[in-house]
């Protein structure tokens, strides 16, 4: 790779002496994101990927110390934790962003 | 003693010192997170101009999934707030949604100033002089601006 490069060069070179720059790194850089509609919690402001804040204080942990927290996706698409999301609907069954009538796509992590 | 409607608040904090919405701003009391001083600035255009209307927030351990109480302690000429300084909004009241924080409530008191609700007073004379004499209207509504330099 690095000798075909090389010679790709010199041969450019030969080409058009005139060339005012050659490539010598390359550095590719990734973005990531969770693949979800929402990735805060618009309840508690936490990450749902994360405990929500009522896990956070009672620090609840499985046997793995990571917190058991899940997520739930409701048929909007919108994302919170389970644990906010269930003391909500008791009182209002909608969706806390679009006002659409609560009902639950997945649940997981 | 951390329980989630106060972390919460601290979020709520550290949101509105982050990203401070304009003409309002907001902070918890020395000794108590569950209670916070506000002052709303008159909206630009509107006879509520140049005004600092300070109110006060108190919170319940049920917070988000229960509105705090939001009242006015300078004295206001408004259709939508009673004469004790409380506000007749939705979203404070059956339109509450737990996403909402302290910025959110702010900036839309803050809204209520530049577009009252005459259709549901809390203060009837004002809803009525809005609707019927608006110049007298601007005229109480300049009289709480003075006042509320004072306040």
């Amino acid at each position: 790779m690095a000798d075909e490069n090389e010679n790709e060069k010199m041969d450019n070179e030969n080409q058009k002496p005139e060339k005012m720059f050659t490539l010598k790194k390359w550095n590719a850089v990734a973005m990531w994101s969770w693949d979800v509609e929402c990735d805060t919690c618009a309840i508690c402001r936490v990450q749902v990927m994360d405990a929500c804040l009522r896990c956070q204080a009672e620090s609840k942990k499985d046997s793995y110390g990571k917190q058991d927290c899940v997520v739930v996706w409701g048929e909007c698409n919108h994302s919170f934790h389970y644990c906010c999301m269930s003391l909500w609907v008791k009182q209002n069954n909608r969706c806390p962003l679009c006002q659409q009538e609560w009902s639950i796509q997945r649940m997981g992590k | 003693m951390s329980t989630p409607a106060r972390r919460r608040l601290m979020r709520d904090f550290k949101r509105l010192q982050e990203d401070p919405p304009t003409g309002v701003s907001g902070a918890p009391t020395d000794n108590n997170i569950m209670i916070w001083n506000a002052v709303i600035f008159g909206p630009h255009d509107t006879p509520f101009e140049d005004g600092t209307f300070k109110l006060t927030i108190e919170f319940t351990e049920e917070y988000p999934n229960k509105p705090p109480t939001v009242r006015f302690v300078s004295h206001m000429f408004h259709p939508n707030v009673y004469a004790d300084g409380g506000i007749c909004l939705d979203i404070l009241q059956n339109r509450w949604s737990p996403t909402y924080d302290v910025s959110a409530i702010l900036t839309s008191i803050q809204s209520l100033l530049s577009d009252p609700n005459p259709n549901s007073p809390a203060n009837s004379m004002a809803a009525q002089l809005y609707k019927e004499n608006r110049r007298e209207y601007e005229k109480r509504v300049k009289a709480c601006v003075e006042q509320s330099f004072i306040d």
